[in-house]
């Protein structure tokens, strides 16, 4: 029976077995059958002689004496029957009754008949079927087997598989593991709660809102050059734009980790033009280099770029809301504040140390300016000179030696710092950011990074060039605007810039 | 290890096998009470046939003892409950039986995968 309910299971086999399992069903009703056919020619002879019996009052028969012999004997009362009704019970009733009793047991017998004749028929067509199924998974017939193979991979959804919460446990948490797992390239070792996600959330909502406010800038300053009003800005929000670029620093490069090895090479060459540019736009056009930084921000097209270190202002815009960010900012002010005070007593440190730049994040933090005897990352190196000196006017001291030692101060802070703020500062705001712009590799920077900055700057920063260019097609713009016109004509100058600052320390 | 699993295999067969024997036991006591349920219900539509003058006698060991009609129908109505009651809890017996026996096979089939499991080590380390 079992083989009937499935038979696709065993194949040629299972339709052998199920076969045999029919037969031996039909036999068995066939036998029964044949039992209660027997019953139903007894009833029906029974029922005959009850018919006739009254007829005479009294029969000569041979009445059976045990089971050998016989004597002959006369039958009287002959419409006076006992019929055994079942289960020991008897009834005395005439002829006629006991017909009609054998007409109800009749009754019975049929439908008994019908029963086992119904699952004999049954077990035929079953046996029939049996028959066509053989013919059919041999391949016989004009029979085509269509099959399905289930794959579990498919059926599974596209992410992890889904689990049926557990009564008590609450869905919310749900979000929280899927918004880890969107982060989980950047930060591994970090234990993200809702709250905090929510607040990377809004980070990253507030870095949007701030590239769009630059694009905006960016167009303004094309128009005319007082956007650059804007940047002297207070110290407090150039401190938290530092946290930011160690932030967003941090969860860079542990994107890019994952990124893959042949891209670092690519990425590797456009890092070094853009360091190329930077050291360009030091000297040279300080309007075009900020709008350029600016213009890279504002397309945001599938090219290798360190925005978020080339525009400082986009991280400027960001508000302290997130706490994050505060939290590293003031992780970073007390650190600046120690590696001030260590300065301070060693203070002519070597001016190598002070240079050391393994990112071009660096460049910037070799770049500072003193708010309240405090050293602060500029916004921009990108400024001219004469702004940045009256910058420092401003703000108030400003003379050669402090703006070095703050220089070098700012320079080992940050390059402490950046691992420090790798546990604490997020890159979530990143998270989001499409697969098809690719982050720079921490490998890569320090491939070129001091090299070319300081010492053969024409001639490394023209190859790195030439690496670049080709990977720069998607801008067009912006390689006509000044990788064509500031590189051949400027180099020169540009050794001069860091040149001069040496100079001066000296 | 293979030997002790064997012993708790061969256990809980045995355990399984008694556990059977009750369930066919059972299954074949509810096949008599489902026979006696017809033929009760059928001398009862049968008593239905019959007249009151009718007389209605009862086999108790050799001798017919003689009853009446509305006494025997009672009496087979009471026999039919019963035995509907019977068949009930045989229904329910069976099915706890069932049930047992379903974890006794799960049990058994595991402690073979086990064993055949440590044969398996037995004969790789051998």
């Amino acid at each position: 029976m079992a083989a009937g309910m499935n038979p696709h299971t065993g194949g040629f086999h299972g339709a052998a077995r199920l076969r045999e399992e029919g037969r031996k069903v039909v036999r068995g009703c066939e036998g029964q059958l044949g039992h209660w056919e027997k019953v139903q020619r007894d009833y029906d002879a029974l029922q005959e002689r009850l018919h006739t019996l009254p007829d005479e009052l009294s029969y000569d028969v041979m009445v059976p004496f045990g089971p050998l012999a016989f004597m002959p004997g006369k039958l009287v009362h002959t419409n006076e029957v006992t019929v055994l009704l079942g289960d020991n019970w008897f009834a005395k009733c005439s002829a006629k009754q006991a017909e009609n009793l054998v007409e109800h047991r009749k009754k019975y017998v049929k439908r008994t008949l019908d029963d086992l004749r119904a699952v004999v028929k049954s077990f035929e067509d079953r046996a029939r079927f049996a028959e066509g199924l053989e013919e059919m998974s041999g391949a016989k017939g004009d029979f085509v087997d269509i099959r399905e193979k289930v794959n579990s991979e498919e059926t599974s959804t596209k992410g992890k598989r889904r689990v049926a919460h557990k009564p008590n446990s609450r869905p919310r948490v749900e979000h929280v593991v899927d918004l880890e797992e969107d982060g989980d390239g950047e930060e591994h070792g970090r234990m993200a709660g809702w709250v905090l996600s929510e607040e990377e959330l809004w980070a990253r909502l507030d870095e949007l809102e701030s590239a769009e406010l630059l694009q905006d800038q960016h167009d303004r300053t094309c128009d005319d050059a007082d956007g650059n009003a804007e940047d002297a800005t207070s110290s407090s929000s150039e401190e938290e734009k530092e946290g930011e670029i160690g932030g967003q620093e941090n969860g860079r490069s542990q994107l890019e980790r994952w990124t893959s090895d042949s891209h670092s090479a690519q990425v590797n060459g456009i890092v070094g033009t853009n360091e190329a540019r930077d050291e360009e736009g030091d000297v040279d056009g300080q309007e075009d280099e900020e709008s350029a930084a600016a213009d890279e921000n504002g397309n945001v097209l599938p090219t290798i770029y360190f925005s978020h270190t080339v525009e400082p202002k986009k991280v400027r815009i960001n508000t302290g809301k997130n706490t994050t960010l505060k939290f590293s900012e003031r992780k970073e002010q007390k650190e600046q504040a120690k590696k001030k005070k260590k300065n301070g007593r060693a203070n002519g440190s070597s001016l190598h140390e002070h240079h050391k730049i393994t990112t071009p994040a660096d460049i910037y933090r070799v770049f500072v300016d003193v708010v309240n005897g405090e050293p602060v990352p500029r916004k921009s190196i990108l400024k001219s000179r004469s702004r940045e000196n009256s910058v420092c006017s401003d703000t108030s001291e400003s003379s050669a030696a402090e703006l070095e030692e703050r220089r070098s101060a700012f320079g080992r802070v940050l390059s402490h710092d950046e691992p420090a703020h790798s546990d604490t500062s997020d890159g979530i705001a990143e998270e989001d950011s499409p697969p098809g712009v690719p982050q720079q590799p921490s490998k890569g920077f320090e491939a070129f990074s001091g090299t070319v900055v300081e010492k053969d700057p024409l001639p490394l920063s023209i190859p790195h060039l030439t690496i670049a260019t080709p990977a720069l097609p998607t801008i067009p713009e912006r390689k006509s605007e000044e990788v064509a016109p500031d590189a051949s004509p400027e180099p020169p100058k540009r050794v001069s810039k860091f040149k001069a600052s040496r100079l001066q320390q000296r | 290890m293979a030997e002790a699993i064997q012993k708790k295999l061969q256990s809980e067969v045995e355990k399984y096998q008694l556990l059977q024997k009750d369930v066919s036991k059972s299954a074949s006591a509810r096949q008599k009470l489902e026979v006696q349920l017809t033929e009760n219900s059928i001398v009862k539509e049968e008593l239905e046939l019959l007249a009151a003058q009718n007389a209605v006698y009862k086999l108790i060991g050799p001798v017919l003892v003689k009853q009446d009609l509305d006494e025997a129908k009672a009496t087979v109505a009471k026999r039919l409950e019963y035995i509907n009651g019977e068949i009930q809890r045989h229904g329910t017996v069976m099915s706890e039986l069932e049930r047992k026996s379903e974890q006794h096979r799960e049990v058994i089939s595991s402690l073979q995968q086990e064993y055949q499991r440590a044969q398996g080590r037995a004969g790789g380390k051998a």
